[in-house]
């Protein structure tokens, strides 16, 4: 299916819903992430990883904006999502008391691709990109799961990757957990031992490590998919001010036309 | 009871004063998940250029309080691609279509103009972008010499008998003056308000947040200065008035129809509620049942100057 305003080619179709939703957990996980759980069936009925929802804080206007978040977990109709405090809309979030009620839209842009026929799947996250890729590796098939984190305080506890089959390995800033160094420590180690031509990557999380995947990626000639974080007002490809660069369809909203784009769609 | 929300501006008919204001909804169906076409008074597309338009650099957008400011650049791809691939999308929709153009040049309102004329069965009016604050030949800057703003109306009214609507900002200097400018020049209609230029700085980096600088406020921030240039233009012409301006429920829908707007252009709400028109649309029917007001034009305009002064006031 074609993305009808912007081109790009696009698998989604699926129906967007605004629904009204009780918190029922909203809790501190470990040093860097809270966990958000609510009940929704339509926000859960066609949700696929790398799919995000707009979240209204509040009915006060502050924050203004609705904050986008992956979907984390779902299981039936109860969707967890897990962020980080970066600012004044999550630092609010996280006042927030079982029973109390949220707006939020979804699911919204284009997941990541679920199959990767005849390919080793690896998944490389750090921070707020850690929750799309943990979906992914919970519902598809997947080689190794990547996280980098500051130091062992941010690793996810373990009964949170207890579902996943994929080989889980750890980078910390400071050595404190896994191995020293960035995540692509992790990956070069990786494409030593593996074909490259063989990998496909799925990446999410801070613009840095995105880049310096995506540029060891092309060094290798690995495909893969990169899931973008840009600023988002609407949500909806209206505002035009989550743009991409991309090689064929030039600046185009990451809201609608992606969030996850293709290594070889961008510039 | 039954509430009658037909809304009258020279030949055109609206179902109900609720549109969308232009670069908030997008330029085809971007918003068909949450909101039925049909249901609108009226919708104003993003503004369509000649030629398409790349757009500012990243990051355009960024939030402020009660707000948030752009710096999109009109970023669009072009008219040929609007009446290509946009306008038959239209021609399944009866609500009527305006479609919102800016020119760097006169003659390119023009040719915009003639073009659009020549889908009439579809476009029913033209909303003329005279005042963005992000770009530079044919933004709010450039339009301050007002006599290019005359000169724009007159070769658009030169080439279209359709409903013409002038776009102004206080950007533009006097907006009293220069919309007496757009009524002789022959505009059926003024939208008030577009964004006010506005600066958000990162005190960490020392840098602007936008990459342009400055962008257009939007949103609750600008609606009582949105709301008080209807007051004054309705109060000194007997013009139609598209009113926008940080309206984001149906209580600032009705502060703008009880000073006398025509049609409610519903902008940056429509970020943050998807069904931002249609639940204003209902807030206003309840209003009117509650206040059992038949007709809205039995509300329309019916602002009462006087205040009622009781006794001394606190304070004083």
């Amino acid at each position: 299916m074609v993305d009808r305003v912007w081109g790009l080619t696009s698998q989604v179709s699926s129906r967007k819903y605004d629904e009204t939703v009780t918190i029922l957990e909203n809790n501190k996980i470990n040093a860097e992430y809270f966990k958000l759980v609510f009940r929704s069936a339509k926000l859960a009925r066609t949700v696929k990883p790398g799919q995000f929802m707009q979240v209204q804080i509040n009915a006060l206007l502050d924050p203004f904006w609705r904050r986008p978040f992956s979907y984390y977990r779902v299981t039936k109709d109860r969707i967890e999502i897990l962020y980080e405090i970066l600012g004044h809309g999550t630092a609010l979030l996280a006042g927030l008391k079982r029973g109390e009620h949220l707006k939020i839209m979804g699911p919204l842009g284009r997941p990541f691709s679920l199959k990767v026929p005849k390919k080793k799947r690896v998944l490389i996250a750090g921070g707020v990109g850690v929750p799309p890729l943990v979906f992914l590796a919970e519902r598809y098939p997947s080689d190794y799961l990547l996280i980098g984190t500051k130091s062992k305080k941010e690793v996810m506890p373990r009964k949170e990757l207890s579902k996943i089959k994929a080989k889980i390995l750890y980078a910390t800033n400071d050595g404190s957990y896994g191995a020293k160094g960035f995540v692509t420590v992790l990956l070069e180690k990786i494409i030593k031992q593996e074909k490259p031509e063989d990998l496909f990557i799925q990446t999410c999380g801070p613009k840095p490590m995105m880049h310096a995947v995506i540029k060891i990626a092309r060094k290798f000639r690995i495909e893969g998919e990169a899931s973008l974080d840009e600023t988002m007002a609407c949500g909806m490809g209206a505002c035009l001010g989550c743009m991409v660069k991309t090689k064929d369809h030039g600046w185009i909203p990451s809201c609608t036309s992606g969030p996850v784009f293709s290594f070889s769609d961008l510039v | 009871m039954k509430i009658d929300l037909t809304t009258k501006i020279k030949s055109l008919t609206f179902r109900n004063p609720i549109a969308v204001a232009s670069g908030t909804f997008g330029t085809k169906d971007e918003y068909a998940s949450f909101v039925d076409y049909e249901k609108l008074g009226a919708i104003i597309t993003k503004t369509i250029t000649l030629n398409s338009r790349a757009g500012n650099p990243m990051p355009r957008i960024c939030e402020v309080a009660g707000g948030m400011l752009n710096a999109i650049g009109l970023q669009n791809k072009g008219l040929k691609d609007f009446i290509e691939k946009k306008i038959p999308h239209f021609e399944k929709i009866k609500t009527p279509l305006i479609v919102n153009i800016a020119g760097e040049t006169t003659d390119e309102f023009r040719e915009l103009t003639k073009v659009l004329n020549s889908h009439k069965h579809v476009v029913k009016g033209i909303e003329l972008n005279l005042s963005c604050p992000n770009i530079e030949k044919g933004g709010a800057s450039f339009m301050k010499k007002r006599t290019l703003i005359r000169e724009v109306i007159e070769a658009v009214r030169s080439e279209t008998d359709m409903f013409v609507s002038a776009k102004l900002s206080p950007e533009l200097g006097d907006v009293v003056e220069i919309a007496g400018d757009c009524i002789s020049a022959g505009a059926d209609a003024l939208s008030l308000i577009n964004t006010l230029k506005g600066l958000a700085v990162d005190i960490e980096r020392r840098r602007p947040r936008i990459a342009n600088i400055t962008g257009g406020l939007s949103g609750p921030a600008i609606k009582p200065v949105a709301l008080r240039y209807v007051y004054e233009i309705k109060k000194s012409y007997k013009v139609p008035v598209i009113a926008s301006g940080g309206i984001m429920t149906a209580a600032d829908a009705l502060e703008f129809l009880i000073v006398g707007a025509d049609l409610i252009a519903v902008g940056t709400a429509n970020f943050i509620n998807p069904k931002a028109t249609l639940d204003i649309l209902q807030g206003i029917a309840d209003y009117c049942k509650r206040h059992q007001i038949k007709h809205i034009n039995d509300l329309r305009g019916s602002f009462n100057h006087t205040m009622n002064i009781e006794g001394p006031s606190i304070g004083g």
